[in-house]
């Protein structure tokens, strides 16, 4: 058995995430640091078989994993390949660290005995990176929103324009003065009209 | 109360008292201002009760004593807070039942095992939703009933029970013990039978508990509506006439509200449903004998020694009075 804590060995770290494209740029973030031997989960596979077949020493996991819930068992239910316990990394003078990682959904296992080497870096490599990819998100999920509300009020508008044959500019007017006198926003003045025409339709 | 309540929650029926609590506005007519996390894992309802992500939880009390116990790698002040559900979890196998209906215990369920163990080919694979879960225990026990080794006769895994339906569709398990609807939903799709459960290997076992956050604790006023609020819940969702407008509620995305549970096996698992195995709600708070079966159970598979027995029985009992009694947080 390799000697873990010898110097020079290779930590050998395990990235479990569902999302492709985070999965693999945490890996190569990680592999800029030649101290680390960085493993991935291949697609479909389970976590648990993941952890079997490698032996990682520690294993960055996205919390949205619901798989998960296998590594807290992975020493009661191993009957002799796997007889090392599985903890959440802990660094008991480190909360703060721990609930940013879990802020930002991702959480760290030990698979070893002790403590390897400081895994500080590790955690907060993934901080960074996940950090970055939530805020990725959610500027797209916000240029999504106003694409569809842009969308909607365009819809009301050529709508607006077809049942009061008005140029463009009046429909838009008009809808902003509704917004104004009803204090709305344009988008829901344009939903409402949108509704109060198919309800028309329908009747 | 300054920060909203978290309460964690899994995709399981037993989540229905907190859902109806928040979609019922029973907790807002009790003074709470309350959020419900769906969790995709119980890892990360016990990690976040661990680190100061939940307030409260729904739970099984195997994982929340050895949450307590500082087993999954950080001491937690979780406390129990009251129970929530009894009984509900099923034992499901794929294939064909050799016999008609549940195994019978002793020698008869022993036959109906190789029967079908001859039949499926191979040693079974039967998975749980978690190590520490009363699904494991139950299931134990039933093996134990029909003169089957847990430890050496099958392979026991771990998976969510959203994973089992599709697993065993799969041919990759063979059976698992799971909580409600998942159970009757993989019998209503045909892919399982139910060979025991719940209402065959202890009737009315408490299942589901809810615990809560030491900070929780520590704020008198919070914790005494959590309680009020919890009691009125239970009530609600115990009452059969209430059955459709929680099935419906369950069934919604969780966008909405819901768990996006699927809605016949849920209707028939509620109180007042027509599912072998029916879950019921129960309030109250939880005493040492709804565990002693749970905690002679985990210390015959050495998961407990007699010291942390010791630890436990003064964990279910009442928190001692602590004269400060402030919110150690704003709550």
């Amino acid at each position: 058995m390799r000697d873990r804590f010898a110097p020079g060995t290779r930590l050998r770290v395990l990235v479990a995430d569902e999302n492709p494209r985070r999965g693999r740029a945490l890996s190569e973030a990680l592999h800029a640091d030649a101290s680390l031997d960085v493993l991935t989960v291949p697609p479909g596979t389970a976590l648990i078989d993941a952890v079997r077949d490698y032996g990682p020493d520690v294993v960055l996991v996205d919390m949205n994993r619901a798989d998960r819930d296998a590594l807290d068992s992975i020493r009661a239910l191993s009957r002799s390949a796997l007889e090392r316990p599985v903890a959440l990394f802990v660094d008991e003078d480190d909360v703060e660290l721990m609930e940013t990682a879990f802020d930002t959904g991702i959480c760290s296992y030990n698979v070893l005995e002790a403590l390897p080497r400081d895994v500080k870096p590790l955690l907060r490599a993934a901080i960074a990176l996940y950090a970055r990819f939530r805020r990725t998100r959610d500027e797209l999920s916000e240029a999504q929103r106003v694409l569809a509300e842009r969308g909607i009020i365009e819809q009301a508008k050529r709508c607006f324009m077809k049942n009061e044959k008005t140029s463009e500019a009046q429909a838009y007017r008009w809808l902003q003065r509704r917004a104004m006198q009803t204090s709305r926003r344009i988008v829901a003045v344009a939903e409402a009209y949108l509704a109060a025409q198919k309800k028309d339709e329908a009747s | 109360m300054n920060t909203p309540l978290r309460i964690g929650v899994l995709k399981l029926a037993d989540s229905a008292p907190v859902i109806m609590g928040q979609q019922k506005g029973i907790f807002a007519r009790h003074g709470l201002e309350t959020g419900v996390v769906v969790s995709p894992s119980w890892a990360n309802i016990a990690d976040g009760l661990a680190w100061n992500r939940l307030d409260a939880a729904v739970i099984f009390a195997p994982l929340a004593m050895m949450t307590a116990l500082g087993r999954r790698g950080h001491d937690t002040g979780v406390r129990p807070f009251g129970r929530i559900s009894r009984g509900g979890n099923t034992i499901m196998l794929r294939g064909t039942n050799p016999v008609a209906g549940v195994w019978k215990a002793g020698s008869r369920g022993r036959q109906a095992f190789e029967c079908w163990r001859t039949a499926i080919g191979r040693r079974p694979r039967i998975a749980v939703v978690h190590m520490y879960s009363t699904h494991l225990l139950i299931l134990r026990r039933f093996l134990e009933r029909i003169d089957v080794s847990m430890e050496n006769e099958i392979d026991l895994s771990v998976m969510p029970p959203t994973d089992m339906i599709t697993a065993l569709a799969e041919n990759a398990i063979d059976g698992g013990c799971v909580g409600p609807p998942w159970g009757t939903e993989a019998e209503q799709l045909g892919l399982a039978f139910r060979v025991g459960g719940s209402a065959t290997v202890l009737p009315g076992h408490i299942e589901k508990i809810l615990v809560a956050s030491g900070r929780l604790l520590s704020c008198e006023t919070t914790a005494r509506r959590l309680s009020a609020a919890m009691h009125e819940a239970l009530a609600f969702c115990q009452q059969p006439g209430h059955r459709e407008e929680i099935t419906h509620v369950l069934a919604a995305p969780v966008a909405d509200g819901g768990l996006t549970l699927p809605m016949e096996a849920t209707r028939a698992i509620l109180p007042g449903g027509d599912a072998a195995e029916c879950l019921a709600f129960t309030g109250g708070s939880l005493l040492p004998s709804d565990l002693d079966w749970i905690i002679s159970d985990m210390m015959a598979l050495g998961w407990l020694d007699n010291a942390e027995h010791r630890l436990l029985m003064r964990w279910i009992g009442p928190e001692p009075a602590d004269p400060t009694r402030a919110c150690a947080g704003p709550l």
